[in-house]
């Protein structure tokens, strides 16, 4: 099966690689089917690309890769939602974010992860409550401290 | 909207299994107490907004900005 997309042009894929998320994402509701794609050979970021809306994509990373200290509590809801028990193998991503121009100030979204069932191919963006985690989390050493990781700013 | 008004203790119940009670109130700030099932997500909601809007930000980020 082929999409448009707008940032990737036509891209190929199969059924069984489409990503549902039930609920879409927040201010994207409609958009309930993406493909990940990825950004590019042994890079750590992919790409969500709407199935949807060919113009609606997100850039995304595992927050391990910068943040390791990350691993926020799960609202109730989230496992029966993805159909997840203590076994199912599970992927958090977080949504990033960079202003144009300017790779060394992206930020990661550590407020609202997407939590993916890997099997089923299910998936959501959680809410974390508690306050410790913000919408505009550096992802390079700057205010916040944290270290340079994998990917390095160009 | 459905606007109410409620004094201390008292409760509002939303379908068979959300209940809202009203703690209480000190000066500007009101305590609000809510029962609900598990799977009921409860936020305050400029937490919620704040993600949303981010999403929408998020949405600007380019290819060609991000590192190889």
């Amino acid at each position: 099966m082929t999409v448009e997309t707008r940032r990737f042009g036509t891209i190929e894929f199969e059924e069984e690689d489409v990503l549902l998320f039930p609920e879409g994402i927040l201010g994207f509701e409609e958009c309930t089917r993406y493909v990940v794609l990825k950004h590019g050979e042994g890079s750590p970021f992919f790409w969500l690309q709407s199935l949807d809306r060919p113009e609606v994509a997100f850039l995304v990373a595992d927050p391990a890769g910068f943040e390791p200290e990350y691993s926020p509590e799960m609202p109730p809801g989230v496992a029966q939602l993805l159909r997840l028990d203590e076994t199912t193998p599970r992927l958090v991503y977080a949504i990033l974010s960079i202003p144009h121009g300017k790779p060394e100030q992206m930020t990661a979204n550590l407020a609202g992860p997407i939590v993916v069932n890997v099997t089923e191919r299910l998936a959501c963006q959680v809410v974390v409550e508690d306050g410790e985690w913000s919408t505009k989390h550096p992802v390079f050493e700057g205010a916040g401290g944290t270290e340079p990781s994998a990917a390095t700013a160009a | 909207m459905l606007v109410l008004s409620r004094r201390e203790h008292q409760s509002i119940m939303i379908g068979d299994d959300i209940e809202i009670v009203v703690l209480d109130i000190r000066g500007e700030q009101v305590r609000i107490g809510i029962r609900a099932p598990k799977d009921v997500t409860i936020l305050r909601q400029e937490i919620y907004a704040q993600v949303q809007q981010q999403n929408v930000e998020a949405t600007e980020t380019r290819p060609e900005d991000v590192p190889e």
